[in-house]
């Protein structure tokens, strides 16, 4: 019997106009991902792969087509709606952090949180249970300039499975991590994906990371040019 | 109170710059502060009253007014003449000679800090009549009951004076300290004074009372002496200030007076003391029109650029930090408000801790800001100037950030993103 589906996507289309000239991004694109899938999209730079990511993430919308996400088709949402939407719905993990220097590891953590009707003391549960499923429960005062790259993007990690999002978009994770640190980080992929269920979608360009995940579609000039399921023991 | 912790932080990030802005924030609400006190204060003493109104009756062709003496009895009841004419009782007039001399007499060898200028007049209507000094009982009683005990050791004290404190600073006197007065105005009257007190801080710590009698007895004695009136003889009375209840009884009382065939050589006229500071102040119109609405708006202004600049520079600083938010689930508006509650935290702030700072400095440190106009020798800041801070900061603060916050709230995420990539 075959797994729900987390996200769907139908001859998807997007382009950009720059200086009056019209760049085609993805062209007529479809996909599945099912639910607690760990899913990796390869591809030379331009292929379209971070702009795929981008709007299953809904970080942006399609220039034609439709996107499903966890139920909710997410293509003709507004903005506002869409930021709403990402809260409960999208966990996403950047290559670079991007924490909040001025901000502890915690309260990085907890930031998602403030738009979410919790009081202070459930925030701060959920966001030391965060910080404990990525090991980093001895650091969450830190501020981020006092932590590795790995232990920043395990806080990165941690913000974005806070609000308990169905899927993870990961923009290369590992691209700013010495081998032994993004190795640690893919298993921690792996285990958000098999112990908490969470489908994963990751766009990377390290054929070792993308051996990780479940299954690795390869992008080119916006159109899916190859894939194939990997099985994991 | 999470949110408002995030945008305590962000305004702490880049500390320098922070307090370069609210440094200038201040700077420009003091000015401005320091503005509208002036502005304020004269607003208000040309604001015409309905009650408790005091009128001024000065000479009508001539300034500075010098009626005869003679006016000062019947002028101070209201220049009754037909039965049912409206009397002024006697503790709400009086009348104001003015003495000027210096402790030096050659000439030429004096120095006008050691000259003073005396109201001359009766003692208990300087408690009575006097503005500022007429609510004292009421502002500050217990200083009312020490200047009520000076009062009546000047009404033991026939030349007794009651001197401002700076002024009494100025002439290096003390409480006690007797000297001679040679007289600039009066010629020949020269006048021999004994420190009785001082007059509670304020507008008048440069102003210098003394008893009318005495002056009239100087008056007298130049007459026996010189076997001849002396020139100012019937041109000794400066003022005269009465006290009346409402409007229609200042329509009366000045009707009753200026067509009075008694008061006609000098005539005399009757006006409001609004109306009189009115028109002294109407030399000065083109200079308050400035500053209300050259100067002032031209300082709002330029804290609004100033801001503006300011929170430019974070926000395009911080455009990524702003995509990261938004991709966490902020909307457009929370980014919007983080911008604009930081500018007007800050605005706020720096706008109530400068207008604080000016009104403690200014009223409790400098005693008042020293503007002479008008017989008005201080400015106080009124304690009004402690919202108008807190609005001149906030509404500079929102103006200057609503531009930044606009350009913050439209950062499009993957345009962001797709520079970084």
């Amino acid at each position: 019997m075959s797994k729900a589906l987390s996200v769907e996507v139908r001859d998807v289309h997007k382009f950009f106009t720059r200086g009056g000239e019209r760049l085609d991004v993805l062209n007529g694109l479809s996909l599945d991902v099912p639910q607690q899938e760990f899913l990796a999209l390869m591809g030379p730079s331009g292929s379209g792969k971070t702009t795929l990511l981008n709007l299953i993430a809904g970080l942006d919308t399609p220039s034609s087509g439709e996107i499903q996400v966890a139920g909710a088709v997410i293509s003709q949402m507004s903005e506002a709606a869409l930021a709403t939407w990402r809260t409960r719905n999208i966990g996403f993990v950047f290559q670079f952090y991007h924490l909040l220097p001025v901000l502890s590891a915690l309260e990085n953590v907890e930031l998602p949180l403030l738009l979410l009707p919790l009081s202070a003391k459930q925030r701060r549960e959920q966001a030391l249970n965060a910080l404990d499923i990525v090991g980093l429960a001895d650091r969450v005062h830190h501020r981020p300039g006092q932590l590795s790259g790995g232990q920043q993007q395990r806080v990165g990690i941690a913000r974005a499975i806070v609000t308990d999002p169905a899927i993870i978009v990961a923009d290369e994770p590992t691209g700013d991590l010495d081998a032994k640190s993004a190795e640690a980080i893919l298993e921690l992929l792996v285990q958000l994906k098999s112990s908490l269920g969470k489908s994963i979608v990751m766009v990377t360009h390290d054929p070792r990371a993308a051996q990780r995940a479940d299954r690795t579609l390869h992008l080119d000039k916006g159109r899916l040019v190859e894939s194939g399921m990997l099985e994991h023991a | 109170m999470k949110y408002l912790s995030l945008i305590f932080r962000n305004i702490s990030r880049n500390r320098v710059r922070s307090i370069l802005t609210a440094l200038g924030t201040m700077v420009l609400v003091l000015v401005v502060t320091l503005v509208w006190s002036v502005l304020d204060f004269l607003q208000k003493a040309t604001s015409e009253k309905n009650a408790n109104i005091k009128a001024i009756v000065t000479e009508k062709w001539q300034f500075p007014s010098q009626m005869p003496f003679s006016y000062a009895g019947p002028l101070s009841e209201g220049g009754p003449r037909e039965k049912g004419d409206y009397r002024v009782k006697p503790d709400d007039s009086m009348t104001w000679q003015f003495y000027g001399g210096s402790l030096v007499q050659d000439p030429k060898q004096r120095n006008p800090l050691e000259n003073l200028f005396a109201f001359a007049m009766e003692p208990r209507k300087i408690m009575t009549m006097m503005d500022d000094l007429d609510d004292l009982p009421k502002r500050d009683p217990k200083a009312a009951e020490e200047f009520k005990k000076v009062i009546e050791k000047m009404e033991q004290t026939k030349n007794g004076l009651i001197v401002g404190k700076d002024r009494l600073k100025l002439l290096n006197k003390t409480v006690g300290d007797k000297f001679k007065i040679y007289s600039i105005n009066y010629k020949g009257i020269d006048l021999d004074f004994e420190v009785v007190g001082v007059v509670p801080p304020g507008r008048y710590d440069g102003s210098v009372f003394m008893r009318r009698d005495y002056l009239l007895d100087g008056l007298d004695q130049y007459e026996r002496n010189n076997k001849k009136k002396h020139p100012l003889a019937e041109k000794t009375l400066g003022l005269v200030w009465l006290r009346v209840p409402d409007q229609p009884t200042f329509q009366k009382v000045a009707k009753q007076i200026t067509t009075n065939p008694a008061f006609s050589s000098p005539a005399v006229k009757v006006e409001t003391s609004s109306s009189g500071i009115g028109a002294f102040l109407d030399a000065y119109r083109d200079l308050f029109w400035g500053m209300r609405y050259l100067l002032a708006p031209a300082i709002w202004v330029t804290l609004s650029l100033v801001i503006s600049n300011a929170i430019s520079i974070s926000v395009r600083e911080r455009r990524l930090e702003f995509a990261v938010l938004k991709v966490l689930g902020f909307r457009p508006g929370h980014i919007l408000w983080m911008v604009l509650g930081e500018a007007l935290l800050l605005g706020l702030s720096a706008g109530l801790l400068s207008a604080g700072a000016t009104w403690y400095f200014v009223n409790k440190v400098m005693i008042g800001i020293k503007f002479p106009i008008a017989f008005f020798p201080a400015f106080f800041i009124p304690i009004d100037a402690l919202w108008w801070g807190v609005m001149v900061g906030g509404v500079a603060a929102l103006a200057g950030s609503l531009l930044p916050a606009w350009s913050a709230r439209t950062v499009k995420v993957s345009d962001v993103f797709a520079k970084i990539a």
